[in-house]
């Protein structure tokens, strides 16, 4: 649907993004069809039905942002604060998106490779991946990413390749004046390898915002297996619109971790899965955790493409203050999709006066021998656990914050990694106390 | 009244059923014993007419008509009665509306009329005093959220209320505590009759110490490989069912 | 706080809007939707003033109005001016016996139960004296009148209680609320009124007398039903028994206002033309139906059951405008062959301690399509509001589909919100173990289906419950095995 973009931003898109692709790079067809696409499918308002509850033209007519930033110097003490304690890991850091090798400490193992997309574009991987994704073709930012996208990271593991330490990646953004930023990731995991990959953020940019319109594609071949955690905390001054579209064959298994937490002014992400081969398992696991004015969006698409899968979805929410979260959860089983197994709950904590919620968990359902199911449910502390907990001697405060870690210990419970869970249990600690 | 010939039975193409031959004469019961994987549920399953099942040889006669043929409910309503392993929870169907609708059912195929509510409530009481069935369990919903003890018994009960010819227990012993499985017993004896036979399948012999069977067949490997009285089951009680394997070589 | 036409202007701005374009062969004319036709209308119905002048506002909100494009299915196209919007309402062609009537349609009768006598009232045929309806109608209208009850056409309200209606007339659904509200507010055929004066309970459902006079209803009605403080009335629309109508568009408005401890129960069985079995003809049913709680602790109950219509597109909503409102919505809604249904409910929780519950139950065959689309939202003044949700979806057959599309908003802490859904199929071994206990397949489906819809047909007046029962067993005859 084409709406009429008034805002000036758009017209600069489209005029920037003309200039910004020359004649002989390798993708020049693909960005100008991406770019052509972006044009059709128009910024999404409020009247777009995927988009109506959060205004994303509001926040893109704030000020003018420009299109590209090269990395400024960063320091390896500038990341620090990004590492996780006592976590045995490998590191890639991305400034604006282009990898940084000298901060990084990427694993010399064989058959894996991790470099930038921007070297990328030969390989066999590349050729066969690339903007292929089938949910990412009516996605008007996705569209915008492929067209204006500097460079981002680009991950294959071979067959039977293990990772055998997660994977750190640590974005740094650092800018000079508001920018609009365009990360694009391939990750690529052959039949029977594995491994676990963690993303986090650190922010450099003082007084200016950073809008950071990312898009990973995510292959999963026969039997192969990722864990995925999404951290998205420390970085103030920034929106962010995601998309992370994962595509499983048969027998694969994806393990997605969201925790979206404080600081960031607005983040809308986009994850959704496409089912291609039977047998899979997948689970989706959220915490948004929101504080002050944030607006955190999750938008989740399960498509359930043949019989057999397994998917298993649970959010959970936690407002605070003035904060606005939006869930939209959807499953989708085609006809051919029989014995699908597929859950999906979407639980919240409303504990401000003033904060707001908004969840649509859809079902779409065409196969009849599939068990599905949803649930949706918002409210305040139990007032009988409250009691209990001080009737024992516990403050308020202290009841409270134990509540809100009971409440999130689903979600942290099913990382996998034991330093990684402890840094996430603090950190959640940390906010609610703060609070 | 219930003769089994040479029966072959298939399931997704794989054989379970490898030749029956079996006799239930009017007022005798019967029970077929065996390992797991023997066959014995698929007998049940066979009889009843569950469609997964493709009989591939042989026959089955019963009171004169050929069973085979029959749908499932007709064999139902000629008095076939499967007391189930596994009986199905179907939420919002309270089971006195279901026995009503099964009842009279069967009695339209006999060409009796509908039973008043006023006789059907009667006889439910009845019946229910008969094998000691919870009424509070009437108005529920089909075994929905019903114990596994509590499931059986209504299998028991709704086995009185429609009172076949034959009746089937599918293990209807297992997964039932000592106290549960007496009632359940109970309730078969009294229901026995000279016009009334019954197919007992279980796993175990504590059954037969309160329902004492006429003859004990052993199914092993798809086929009968040995038959006695109520002393077999005692004697596989003890030695299991290995000793068998020679029994089939030459049977 | 703000005033109820705030918060109705406020609800009515982000409406679901109606919306669908296609080629309808009337053969009807003059075909054609225009400010003339609208005064001509009006003054065929010797209207005031101010009604036709509402009309008019309701024509210029329509002009300006476009179709949406979320809804889930393909969206059939209608010319809007290809639509002869007056026609004297068509008079069922009168006949001399039963043995005229189309069997089929008598085939269906007699398995609903419906007496002779309805039969033949609904099938056209000429009543007999044994049956007087007017005397019946007269009868009913006594007792009511003798209670302050008024229970007539709209065209009568509008002529003798001119100021109830101009009250409350488009109070609860605006002139300009969506596309289809909007163009039954310029050319609203006919209607019903009921105004329950204070402290009456209303002794019978509005419904006997109603069903016999269910015809010629038009496919632009409006009713409007007020109860006043401490007053309850049930309400009761349409039939089991299937209703043939050549006009395809059905855009309905249903206005109900619940004062001080009032309580409003509206039921609503619908079976109209499905079309056949490619789904070519049948009726679109695109009709606003909305209430609003607007005194303490009243009531508004929407219960409904959708057998019929090759598309039914409805969302009946509460507002629970007054503090310890309730709102309820009970629905079961069946497709089969090619038909669509897209419904559900809006309850807005605005009042302290408002509480709602919502059954949904909806069952697909054939290659029907289902879908729940329900709108919970909580004000920031509803302290302490409950809702309940609860949306079951019942597959036969594997070309079908079932949707559920829940919009949950909450604004206040203290609100608690709980959505369920489930799918499930109608399990082959359910249905082996009923053909064990010598129930054929037939019969076994529709004790499992009524099992399952159990919960909403409790709603319905004992004497409804019944045929709607068997109307769920008609509807769904042939769909297994």
């Amino acid at each position: 649907m084409t709406h009429d973009i008034t805002i000036p931003f758009y017209q600069y898109i489209l005029e920037g993004g003309n200039g910004l692709t020359p004649k002989e790079d390798v993708l020049y067809a693909t960005r100008q069809d991406a770019l052509a696409r972006f044009r059709s499918l128009g910024l999404p308002d409020l009247k777009t039905e995927a988009w109506r509850y959060t205004n994303i033209q509001r926040t893109l007519k704030e000020q003018p942002f420009i299109l590209q930033q090269q990395p400024l110097p960063v320091t390896a003490s500038q990341v620090a604060p990004a590492a996780i304690a006592d976590l045995p890991c490998y590191r890639a850091v991305l400034v604006n998106g282009h990898l940084q090798p000298e901060l990084s400490d990427l694993p010399e193992i064989k058959d894996i490779t991790i470099s930038k997309l921007s070297e990328a574009s030969q390989q066999a991987g590349f050729k066969a991946h690339f903007d292929k994704h089938p949910h990412l073709a009516d996605q008007p930012f996705a569209a915008l990413n492929t067209a204006l996208f500097a460079d981002g990271l680009y991950i294959e593991l071979k067959k039977n390749a293990i990772l055998d330490k997660p994977l750190h990646i640590v974005h740094v953004y650092t800018l000079s004046q508001h920018a609009f930023l365009q990360p694009r990731h391939l990750f690529i995991v052959h039949p029977h390898a594995s491994g676990a990959i963690i993303e986090s953020s650190v922010g450099l940019h003082d007084g200016v915002v950073a809008f950071v319109n990312s898009v990973s594609e995510v292959i999963l071949e026969e039997n192969a297996e990722l864990w995925h955690y999404n951290l998205q905390n420390t970085v103030q001054d920034s929106r962010h619109v995601t998309h992370t579209a994962i595509l499983q064959q048969a027998y694969s298994r994806y393990h997605h971790h969201n925790f979206a937490l404080p600081q960031a002014n607005l983040i809308r992400n986009n994850l959704s899965v496409a089912l291609k081969g039977s047998y899979t398992e997948t689970d989706l696991h959220g915490l948004t955790l929101v504080t002050e004015q944030q607006h955190v969006d999750n938008h989740t698409f399960v498509d359930h493409l043949v019989p057999h899968c397994n998917s298993n979805e649970l959010y959970k929410g936690v407002l605070l203050d003035n904060a606005n979260s939006v869930f939209t959860g959807r499953i989708h089983v085609h006809q051919d999709a029989q014995k699908t197994n597929a859950f999906q709950q979407n639980n919240n904590l409303l504990l401000s006066e003033k904060a707001n919620i908004n969840s649509q968990p859809q079902l779409e359902i065409y196969a009849d021998d599939v068990k599905c199911s949803h649930g949706f449910t918002v409210g305040q502390f139990s007032e009988e656990s409250l009691f209990y907990l001080r009737s024992r001697g516990i403050g308020q405060e202290a009841a409270k914050t134990l509540l809100v870690n009971a409440f999130a210990f689903d979600i942290t419970d099913q990382v996998h990694i034991p330093a990684l869970q402890h840094y996430l249990t603090e950190e959640i600690l940390r906010y609610v106390t703060r609070n | 009244m219930l003769t089994i010939k040479n029966l072959h039975a298939e399931v997704d193409g794989k054989a379970i059923l490898k030749g029956i031959d079996l006799e239930i004469r009017k007022g005798e019961v019967h029970a077929i014993m065996g390992p797991n994987g023997s066959g014995k549920s698929s007998l049940a399953s066979v009889l009843a007419g569950r469609e997964n099942y493709t009989v591939t040889q042989g026959e089955v006669n019963f009171d004169g008509k050929e069973l085979l043929e029959l749908s499932p409910e007709d064999r139902a309503r000629e008095g076939v009665f499967l007391a189930f392993q596994y009986p199905v929870e179907i939420p919002g169907v309270s089971n006195l509306n279901f026995l009503k609708t099964a009842l009279n059912e069967i009695r339209a195929y006999k060409g009796l009329p509908a039973l008043e509510a006023k006789e059907f409530l009667k006889l439910t009481k009845e019946k229910q005093q008969l094998v000691d069935f919870n009424a509070n369990l009437m108005n529920r919903s089909l075994n929905e959220g019903f114990s596994g003890g509590e499931k059986k018994r209504n299998e028991i009960f709704q086995l009185a209320m429609l009172d076949p010819k034959l009746g089937i227990l599918d293990e209807t012993d297992s997964g039932l505590d000592i106290d549960a499985l007496r009632i359940v017993a109970n309730g078969v004896n009294k229901l026995r009759g000279p016009e009334k036979s019954f197919l007992l399948i279980t796993h175990y012999q504590r059954l037969l110490d309160y329902i004492i069977p006429d003859f004990v067949h052993v199914l092993y490997n798809g086929r009968i490989v040995k038959t006695g009285t109520k002393e077999l089951a005692l004697e596989l009680e003890e030695k299991g069912y290995d000793w068998l394997r020679e029994a089939e070589v030459h049977v | 706080m703000r005033n109820s036409n705030e918060i109705i202007d406020d609800i009515a701005n982000k409406e679901y809007e109606f919306g669908f374009t296609t080629d309808i062969e009337m053969d009807i004319a003059p075909a054609g939707l225009n400010e003339e036709i609208i005064r001509f209308i009006s003054a065929k119905k010797e209207e005031p003033e101010w009604l036709l002048e509402w009309r008019l506002k309701g024509y210029q909100a329509f002009k300006k109005m476009q179709l949406p494009s979320w809804q889930h299915f393909p969206m059939p196209a209608i010319d809007f001016q290809a639509v002869s919007y007056y026609a004297a309402p068509k008079k069922k062609k009168q006949l001399a016996s039963l043995d005229e009537v189309d069997p089929e349609l008598l085939a269906t009768f007699e398995k609903l139960g419906i007496p002779l006598n309805e039969q033949k009232a609904l099938s056209g045929v000429a009543v007999d004296a044994v049956f007087d309806s007017v005397s019946v109608a007269t009868t009913f209208k006594g007792k009511l009148k003798e209670m302050g009850v008024i229970f007539c056409s709209f065209g009568e309200a509008v002529r003798e209680h001119p100021d109830l209606v101009k009250k409350y007339l488009g109070s609860v659904v605006p002139h300009s609320d969506n596309i289809f509200a909007a163009l039954n507010a310029a050319v609203f055929s006919d209607g019903s009124f009921v105004y329950i004066p204070k402290g009456v309970r209303c002794p019978m459902e509005l419904s006997t007398y109603f069903r016999i006079n269910a015809q010629n209803t038009g496919q632009f009605e409006r009713t409007l039903i007020i109860a006043d403080d401490n007053s309850y009335v049930s309400y009761l629309e349409g039939c089991t028994a299937p209703m043939r109508d050549e006009n395809q568009l059905h855009a309905a408005v249903v206005e109900l206002v619940a004062l001080d401890h009032a309580e409003i129960k509206y039921s609503t069985v619908q079976n109209w033309y499905p079309g056949d079995k490619d789904g070519k003809g049948g009726i679109y049913n695109f009709v606003t139906k909305r209430g609003i709680c607007k005194g303490n602790s009243s009531k508004i109950s929407w219960t409904q059951v959708e057998t019929g219509s090759a598309i039914t597109w409805k969302y009946p909503s509460v507002i629970l405008q007054g503090d310890d409102a309730q709102g309820e919505f009970y629905s079961v809604a069946v497709v089969r062959n090619k038909q669509i249904a897209d419904t559900g409910t809006k309850i807005y929780h605005l009042g302290r301690n408002t509480r709602s519950r919502i059954i949904s139950k909806g069952i697909s065959a054939g290659q029907g399509d289902n879908t729940y689309r329900g709108l919970v939202q909580v004000g920031p003044r509803a302290h302490n509001a409950r809702n309940f949700t609860q949306c079951d979806s019942l597959l036969i057959g594997n070309r079908c589909g079932a949707h559920t599309f829940p919009y949950i908003e909450s604004r206040n802490k203290s609100a608690t919100v709980e959505h369920e859904a489930t799918t499930s199929k109608i399990g082959e071994d359910q249905i082996f173990y009923l053909n064990q206990r010598g129930i054929d397949t037939e019969k076994a489906v529709a004790l499992i289906v009524n099992g399952y819809a159990k919960e909403v047909l409790n709603q319905l007046p004992m004497e409804f419950a019944v045929e709607a029962q068997k109307l769920l067993s008609i509807t769904l005859e042939g769909s297994v095995g």
